[in-house]
């Protein structure tokens, strides 16, 4: 067992871990946040997605151990985030989810576009979303949300 | 399915991580962006007894330049190349190859040296530094050396890397201000391995032409008879064409079936055509 | 009696943004593996690497007595068989746990079990099996008769099922025809692929004594239907409850062995067990689907106007059926809807539905219906061209007019509405054919060849019983139940047997609540997917749900509608005919009483009653449209394409989708579930595939293998829709959720088709992959 500090949604925790835990396993299984989801563990649907030190990463190739004074973000961690509020709200008027299980990491993704500048249009909404992976909805909504929400944050960015 | 166990280290510094590595009592394996070993250890073809953890040492996350290359620290994330946070001595195919490459979530882990050392065939970056005259700079218990990166890799997940080494920089020469490159990366899905890859540079004030393709089933292939033709300059396709060919039948310990051959013929040509039309 | 149509403008029609969302974008869905029991234990299985072998003998290390189980360690476990009526059809016994003989690669043989999957999977990769392996029949047209190998030994062949279905003369078809164009399709094995893959929790619950089994199914009353039978325990000691499911698509809805082992596991051994699946797992053991192969001659005039169909279908089942229906019914239905919406008036289908040793096969959005549109609108492409027209006026030359509505079509599907031609003719607008013919004219800059195709289908909705029994179905799906109660506040549950798994019925049968009672549905529940709360329904599948549950909601709202107008009339001292519902509200002639008032009394104060009436506003009604042989949407898809002739790559530049599913209860979920259909279908025809190899082995069991459209793959999707309300279901509403799958890989295919044809190559096989566009490119130029 290895004992791990790391910072979880703002809150600085202790854990011990096995080192092979993955990161998705310890959140869902030891920290009880089960809103990541594992939709293949080898890296490819996106289902998995959090914020390590701010920069969204898959969290079924992450081992838990290797977490050690980094900083973690997953679902449950944007209470007071305004960029995933309005994503959020938008997601839920145009009707961007489905069954619900790629929506977190869809959101920190979105989240992660718009803070980079990379949700400007259709076709790099698209691009962006390349790594996530949707089997309900066809993705026309999602990107529709994203450019919403862009659009409606810089319109609301005065100089 | 879930990894086998395994123990874990994080050494904090490079000695120290040449150290463990260099023990012969236990089947060790450096991690550093995750990406593909840890995908391979979740499906079990990876099962190594100790991982020694290199993601982090501040000297294979560093960037040093002088005036005719660049390092970069092996540990250096793809995502750092595609937005241009370090130095691109490339003008531009680095940043390029970087965005081409998986998901952003996987550039944000995955590092330049991580995938020349795994060297799966499919990969961009072994065939990229090929083509750039690229040198790994590796360390290991007989100390430091050097190896160009054109015949780094020498088949599938097969390097010149011995035993207990490690890949700590990659120097890539600056290309000069009259070069010129083509990028082709053919896949079904944004983000995929490469159905075809192939990477044309031609730098003439620095007489270095090179052609290589990637997704070969092998190591990456320096077509010389199309470098050697790139090298002058001009693009005439039906010659291109010839030297194409003539490179893909001298690859003798490999059988393209058709429809790979002709993709990769395809994929050079096209390549060549956007470095020098 | 007053009529409360449109009692609320949140009823049928509105574009609610659903109830469902909140939880799901707040990370606090709950799917079967969020599940948290104290004591659980993880399962993972030792399964059969072999795609054929006799099991000689399985031995588990000494030091894991008591935590590895085989088929002799659960004896209570029956067989699951699938119990048919259609003649001639074999039902192999399937037991949960393999026995003699493996059948597929990925075949459950032992569970073990550990206090976490990593360990349980050490465990099982301690487990030594003793195989004989054996020769793996897997290709089904060579192999379905007179084999050596034969995936069950007493058989004499693989053979589930060989079944023609015919009408009319195709002789004098044949004989008669100007043109004959034949053709061989095939449409390849592959997955539904839900994002979350399947997963079962059990436990024994001692105080209700019953085992509860959690399990991401979308049909949660059969699974308890077949845990009771295969564990021989009455219904009345299980409880199956279907959580949030991330995705079901079909595969989820039939049985799987892991859901009778984990069940049997957590009455063995009294501590909660827990099985999530992983996705090697789902690629290579959750249902198969598609994988048809067609032979289809047609008879047609000069004008291209159809004479005959002829067609042999091969399905490659698998090795066993998937319970309750087994695999009988993929062939057959793509043998009834092969005619498409066509005058065809001789036909006839010989198929057979072959035993391979793959997994089994099971639906999949459209199930029978994408393989068939793919072969018949190939075949219409080929008349077309075979006559030097364009195939969308031979389609339209083809089609059924409206006025012959309703038409029984030459294999007895009775067609109720419908104007296929003006949505085939919508749906050419949308694309601006004649833009596209000009495109192509003038040329691509870079060398791609640009093509435009099409596809037309019906498709057969909220079937009920007698298309159930005529397919020789055990199990008849043929009604939905609500139970409807009204609470003493006045707020609202309604209880349903189907299980909404991302189709957004908790938000649209609150709709149906609100327009017959007038109640908002901010004060309605929807409680489904437990056989706890809700009385037996099937589930969700067959495109059926809002017909079938919406109309059961229907149904029982206008009971308690009732209720509520007797007593607020009294409440009012009026007539109940003076009275009606709107806004919560029951409204007299002289005043109004809210729902939540008539409540109080109904329950609290029952002195306030009419005399006669009884407490409590709670209905339980079951609802089967007027046709149990289906309501039938329709749509024309097109797609244009931009095929690269040098490398076989393709871009889809454009796709549209030209519908028609009646009225359309919230129009902003039946537009994202046909562009969900439509990715899918999409998948299958450029993505999606699992080949298996000569001795049986499955190649595609990761994601890195099984490619999915992504975002960047695909267009805008337009839709337009047609309104034909349907005229035996509540508000006229057709079944609509499959049509999107149905019907791309034939449009796409045709649009290839269509730019290859200077190369006069053609690509007849899903996916459309790059090498086989270069292998149909240097066919054609005869390489």
């Amino acid at each position: 067992m290895s004992a791990i500090k790391l910072t979880l949604n703002g809150v600085a925790i202790a854990d011990d871990v096995v080192p092979r835990l993955s990161l998705v396993d310890f959140l869902r299984e030891r920290r009880n946040l089960t809103g990541t989801h594992l939709g293949c563990e080898h890296g490819v649907c996106g289902a998995c997605t959090v914020l390590v030190d701010g920069e969204p990463a898959r969290s079924c190739l992450i081992l838990a151990v290797a977490c050690d004074r980094h900083d973690i973000r997953t679902i449950e961690g944007f209470a007071d985030d305004s960029v995933m509020a309005a994503l959020r709200d938008s997601f839920h008027r145009l009707h961007g989810l489905q069954c619900g299980f790629c929506t977190p990491a869809m959101l920190i993704t979105a989240r992660d576009l718009i803070r980079r500048g990379k949700a400007g249009s259709e076709a790099e909404i698209r691009a962006g979303l390349a790594g996530n992976i949707c089997r309900c909805t066809g993705y026309t909504n999602i990107v529709a949300a994203i450019a919403a929400t862009a659009r409606s944050l810089a319109g609301g960015n005065v100089a | 399915m879930k990894a086998a166990a395994v123990d874990y280290v994080r050494p904090g510094s490079l000695d120290e991580a040449l150290a463990l590595l260099a023990r012969a009592d236990v089947d060790a394996r450096v991690l550093a962006g995750g990406q593909s070993l840890v995908a391979m250890m979740n499906l079990r073809v990876a099962t190594p007894e100790l991982l020694i953890d290199i993601a982090r040492l501040p000297e294979l996350r560093a960037v040093d330049e002088d005036a005719d290359t660049v390092m970069f620290g092996a540990c250096v994330t793809h995502a750092a190349i595609e937005d241009g946070l370090v130095a691109d001595p490339s003008r531009g195919l680095m940043p390029t190859v970087a965005a081409s490459l998986g998901y952003r979530a996987i550039r944000n882990r995955g590092t330049i040296g991580g995938s020349l050392a795994l060297a799966d065939p499919a990969a961009e970056w072994p065939a990229v530094l090929a083509a750039l005259d690229g040198e790994a700079i590796v360390q290991g218990p007989q100390g430091r050396r050097s190896l160009n990166c054109a015949g780094f890799v020498t088949g599938i997940y097969e390097t010149r890397l011995a035993a207990g080494e490690i890949i700590t920089g990659l120097r890539v020469p600056r290309l000069s201000a009259g070069a010129r490159w083509g990028y082709v990366k053919l896949a079904r899905k944004s983000g995929e391995f490469a159905m075809s890859l192939a990477v044309a540079v031609h730098d003439p004030a620095r007489h270095h032409a090179r052609i290589v393709i990637g997704a070969t089933d092998g190591a990456p292939l320096v077509l010389d008879e199309a470098s050697l033709l790139c090298a002058g300059g001009r693009f005439d396709a039906d010659a291109f064409r010839l030297a194409i060919s003539a490179d893909l039948d001298r690859a003798g310990d490999r059988q393209f079936e058709t429809f790979h051959r002709d993709l990769h013929a395809t994929s050079a040509l096209r390549a060549i055509r956007q470095a020098l039309a | 009696m007053s009529v409360t149509h449109g009692a609320s403008h949140h009823g049928v029609g509105a574009s609610l943004p659903r109830r469902e969302d909140q939880r799901h974008l707040q990370g606090r869905g709950e799917f079967v593996s969020d599940i948290k029991l104290s004591g659980t234990m993880e399962v993972a299985f030792v399964r059969s690497p072999h795609a054929h072998a006799r099991i000689r003998s399985i031995t588990a290390p000494a030091e894991a007595r008591g935590r590895v189980f085989t088929a002799a360690d659960l004896p209570r476990i029956k067989p699951i068989r699938v119990v048919t009526q259609a003649t001639g059809a074999k039902s192999p016994a399937w037991p949960p746990l393999a026995t003699d003989k493996a059948r597929y690669v990925g075949e459950a043989i032992a569970a073990c079990i550990a206090p976490t999957r990593g360990e349980a999977e050490d465990l099982a990769n301690a487990v030594a099996v003793d195989y004989e392996v054996l020769t793996a029949v897997v290709d089904a047209p060579r192999d379905m008769r007179g084999s050596p190998a034969l995936v069950h030994d007493h058989w004499g062949d693989n053979l589930f099922v060989e079944r023609v279905v015919e009408g009319g003369d195709i002789d004098a078809a044949a004989r008669a025809a100007e043109i004959t164009v034949t053709r061989e399709y095939r449409m390849n094995r592959q997955s539904g692929a839900p994002l979350e893959g399947r997963a079962v929790l059990a436990y024994r619950d001692h105080r209700l004594d019953e085992v509860v089994v959690y399990a991401s199914t979308q049909t949660p009353h059969t699974v308890r239907v077949a845990i009771a039978e295969f564990l021989d325990i009455q219904e009345r000691r299980i409880r199956v409850v279907a959580p949030d499911v991330g995705g079901g698509f079909g595969p989820k809805a039939r049985l799987y062995p892991e859901e009778i082992i984990l069940a049997a596991l957590a009455l063995q051994l009294d501590h909660p067990v827990r099985w999530v699946e992983d996705r090697s797992e789902h690629l290579t053991t959750s249902a198969h689907t598609r994988d048809h192969h067609y032979t289809v001659t047609a008879y047609a005039d000069r004008q291209g106007k159809l004479l005959g169909i002829d067609t042999d279908i091969i399905v490659d089942a698998g090795a066993y059926g998937l319970w309750p229906q087994g695999p009988y019914q993929e062939a057959n239905m793509a043998a009834r809807t092969l005619p498409g919406p066509y005058t065809l008036a001789n036909y006839r289908a010989r198929t057979y539905t072959v035993a391979t040793n793959k997994a089994p096969l099971g639906p999949y959005r459209g199930v029978g219906r994408p393989g068939a549109t793919f072969a018949a609108e190939r075949t219409i492409d080929e008349i077309a061209r075979a006559v030097g027209r364009d195939p969308v006026e031979v389609r339209a030359l083809n089609m059924i007019p409206p006025e012959q509505m309703p038409f029984t079509s030459v294999t007895g599907m009775r067609y109720d509405t419908g104007d296929y031609a003006r949505c085939l003719r919508l749906c050419a607008e949308l694309l601006d054919m004649p833009e596209v013919r000009a495109r192509q004219a003038h040329g691509e800059m870079d060398g791609r060849l640009i093509g435009i195709g099409f596809a037309s289908f019906t498709e057969q909705t909220a079937h009920g019983a007698a298309e159930f029994a005529s397919r020789g179905a055990a199990i008849i799906p043929g009604f939905e139940s609500c139970t409807a109660r009204i609470l003493t506040d006045g707020s609202m549950v309604l209880m349903v047997g189907i299980q909404s798994h991302g189709q957004g019925l908790e938000t649209t049968l609150s709709q149906i609540a609100a327009e017959e009672l007038g109640i908002d549905p901010e004060r309605v529940s929807v409680r489904h997917g437990d056989t706890e709360s809700t009385a037996f329904g099937f589930g969700t599948f067959a495109s059926r749900s809002m017909v079938m549950s919406g109309g059961a909601v229907a149904r029982a709202s206008r009971m308690l509608r009732e209720k509520l107008l007797k007593i607020g009339a009294h409440l009012l001292q009026c007539d109940p005919a003076e009275a009606r519902c709107a806004d919560g509200l029951v409204l007299g002639p002289r005043g109004s009483v809210s729902i939540a008032e008539i409540a109080k009394v109904a329950h609290l104060r029952m002195d306030g009653l009419p005399p006669g009436t009884d407490p409590l506003l709670d209905a339980t009604a079951t609802y089967e449209p007027g046709i149990s042989t289906g309501v039938f949407s329709y749509a024309t898809h097109g797609a244009v394409v931009a095929v690269d002739p040098e490398t076989g790559f393709i871009e889809l530049l454009d796709f549209a989708v030209a519908e028609d599913c009646g009225t359309m209860v919230n129009p902003m979920l039946v537009e994202a579930q046909i562009r969900g259909g439509v990715v899918q279908g999409i998948g299958t025809a450029f993505y999606e595939e699992i080949p298996y190899d000569e001795q049986g082995q499955p190649l595609a069991v990761t994601f890195a293998d099984y490619l999915m459209p992504g975002a960047a793959e695909l267009p805008a999707i337009k839709i337009g829709h047609l309104h034909t309300p349907a005229t035996a279901t509540e508000y006229g509403m057709k079944g609509m959720g499959e049509g999107g799958a149905v019907a791309p890989p034939a449009a796409i295919a045709n649009a290839v088709r269509d730019a290859l044809a200077p190369l006069g190559a053609e690509v007849n096989e899903t996916p459309i992959t790059p090498q086989r566009v270069m292998a149909a490119i240097r066919a054609a130029r005869g390489d």
